[in-house]
């Protein structure tokens, strides 16, 4: 049987008209963008269809074409060489575009549309036109199969439904293709964000591995925050200070909530030295992206001018005028260290608002004289735009240390279910009779939490610094080490 | 284990001032309860608020940022916050964070609410 069905002689209700429905064509064209398959080079599944249209319908030319705004772009062609795309002329390609089932005409010259196309007119000389709609699964025609003869012939229903089937396979690679765009595009985004995490991964200090893949351990809790706000909160490594022990230690009380303990140790020139340790009130992500301020806020601005008190006050501006930091608030120590000749340093320190800071030093009759660091003044910082701050100095000579803490520890309950306290904390800190260096003062500190019946209730984070004795400074006259613990305690490991 | 809870009293005073009673551990679970009932509390400049901390055994650093976000409020109501009946470590807790030079505080509920209708 013979299909008359034209350009010329649309079925009633199809919608084939001449010019494009502008709503209908819209959506074609944002299908067609979708798919991005327009000027892409020869690909052998395409061409495959091409070819086997020309041999199935024993046609010179067969074509997959694409149809954009102004142009239709042969995506492959089988008996046409040469050609990349034509004009969107009407009564070929162009009318078989506008409609949902195939357009065939047995002979183009008594098409009155067909007859003016210019492959009908030309030179190529078209007579016989059959196409069938390339149509996605939404409905928009993005283009057609075509086959093209130089005399005019008829098909029958069952080539015309051969000529669909292979419409709907180009349809099919298409969807394939697009799922595989994809599936690239977001290799790559992975890949991209994979290397940047590598790298940033790379910068970090060994010393922070540990305290990392505990943090990987428990999914629920990283979901929580976003993976670089979760970077952000893991403490830093020490560097290593000429002259000068550190040590710090880090837990969390719980993963879930991320609480907003903070220290940090950074050079502020050639010779001197910054550290600081502080908590932002709170506890979640909100008070997380405080820490991460902070921390931020107080190395930048110690480079501008590392008095301490000049820090801390702006540190008070920024936490009152940074929409991100809302009504939060946090305490801080912030010193500077300045070393001499001798090797002892000198430390300024600033409070705001944070628990003193502890100097010791071994006394005469074996146990530790303990001196509290307690700047007159210094009051919690970004709740106040009227905040003052206040530093003291003092030299930390050879065999001396400090000792820096946020008051999760002071709040652990002891066996008695009393808070350790600050009494409790200088007690302890009296009656040691190990030695007084950074690390030792940090791992003390360790045993005594972990021998707590309740372990700690809020976050701690220990920053101790300490001046090697003079027999124990090596020759070179450098002697320094860092050591960091972050124990989610969450895992009952240490 | 002790018992770690929270609980808070308002009564409006017919002169003026607004009480709050707040008795137990004033942490970073119990502080909501503290928050919402701060939230209700009418705040204008002819009614003062005063707090009742007497019978407060602990306070965080979530609990000071409820108290100064409530100082932050009242002064931008046009009223004020007075803290009465610290306890000596609670008073403490508000030296070392610098808030006794900020806050009124004062021994007694009876001598805040003396100064609140002053």
């Amino acid at each position: 049987m013979t299909s008359q069905a034209s350009a010329a002689d649309p079925p009633p209700g199809r919608g084939a008209g001449r010019v494009p429905d502008p709503d209908v064509e819209a959506g074609r064209l944002s299908a067609v963008r979708r798919y991005d398959i327009l000027d892409t080079p020869p690909d052998g599944a395409f061409d495959r269809i091409a070819a086997l249209a020309g041999r199935l319908f024993d046609v010179p030319v067969a074509t997959v074409t694409i149809v954009d705004s102004d142009r239709i772009w042969f995506k492959a062609t089988h008996g046409l060489e040469g050609v990349k795309e034509i004009g969107r002329d009407p009564g070929l390609c162009g009318s078989a575009i506008l409609r949902d089932d195939a357009l065939v005409i047995p002979d183009t010259l008594h098409d009155p549309v067909a007859a003016d196309n210019p492959l009908v007119a030309g030179e190529m000389g078209v007579r016989f036109y059959a196409a069938a709609p390339i149509t996605t699964p939404e409905g928009h025609r993005l283009g057609t199969v075509n086959i093209l003869d130089t005399k005019p012939r008829s098909i029958t229903e069952d080539d015309i439904a051969t000529l669909s089937d292979l419409a709907a396979i180009v349809m099919d690679e298409m969807e394939l293709r697009l799922s595989a765009l994809n599936a690239l595009r977001e290799e790559q985004e992975r890949r991209t964000a994979e290397s940047l995490h590598a790298e940033r991964e790379r910068a970090r200090a060994e010393a922070e591995r540990a305290a990392r893949e505990q943090a990987e351990k428990d999914k629920a809790a990283i979901a929580a925050f976003a993976s670089t706000l979760q970077r952000t909160l893991l403490p830093p490594a020490l560097p290593v200070v000429p002259g000068l022990e550190l040590a710090c230690h880090y837990r969390t009380a719980s993963v879930h909530d991320v609480g907003g303990d903070f220290y940090d140790v950074f050079p502020v020139d050639a010779d001197r030295w910054a550290f600081f340790l502080g908590d932002v009130c709170g506890k979640g992500p909100e008070a997380a992206t405080v820490t991460a301020l902070a921390r931020h806020t107080l190395r930048a601005a110690a480079q501008i001018d590392p008095d301490p008190v000049t820090v801390l006050s702006t540190l008070n501006t920024v936490l009152l005028t940074d929409v991100a930091a809302g009504s939060r608030f946090c305490t801080a120590l912030f010193g500077l260290l300045t070393p001499h000749e001798g090797g002892d340093f000198t430390v300024t320190v600033a409070s705001g608002g944070h628990p003193s800071a502890y100097h010791v030093r071994p006394d005469e009759g074996g146990s530790v004289w303990v001196k509290a660091v307690r700047p007159k003044g210094g009051m919690l910082i970004g709740a106040f735009p009227e905040a003052h701050f206040a530093e003291s100095t003092f030299r930390l000579a050879h065999g001396e240390g400090l000792f820096l803490y946020t008051d999760g520890l002071t709040e652990a309950r002891t066996a008695q279910g009393a808070m350790l306290g600050e009494d409790g904390l200088t007690g302890f800190l009296h009656q040691r009779t190990g030695s007084l260096t950074a690390t030792a003062l940090v791992d003390d500190t360790v045993t005594l939490l972990d021998a707590l019946p309740e372990g700690v209730g809020d976050d701690v984070a220990l920053l101790t610094l300490s001046v090697p004795d003079f027999e124990s400074v090596p020759e070179a006259g450098v002697a320094a080490t860092a050591h960091t613990t972050a124990t989610p305690e969450h895992f009952g490991q240490e | 284990m002790t018992d770690r809870t929270l609980t808070v009293e308002q009564l409006i005073h017919e002169d003026g001032p607004v009480l709050l009673t707040a008795t137990g551990e004033l942490d970073h679970h119990t502080a909501p309860q503290l928050t919402r009932t701060l939230a209700d509390a009418p705040l204008s400049p002819g009614a003062p608020l005063v707090i009742d901390l007497s019978g407060l055994t602990y306070c965080d650093s979530t609990g000071i940022t409820v108290l100064v976000t409530t100082y932050h409020r009242a002064r931008a109501a046009g009223s004020s916050l007075k803290l009465a009946g610290l306890s000596d470590s609670l008073t403490r807790v508000f030296q070392i964070v610098g808030l006794d030079q900020v806050l009124s505080l004062y021994p007694t509920t009876e001598a805040a609410l003396a100064a609140a209708r002053h």
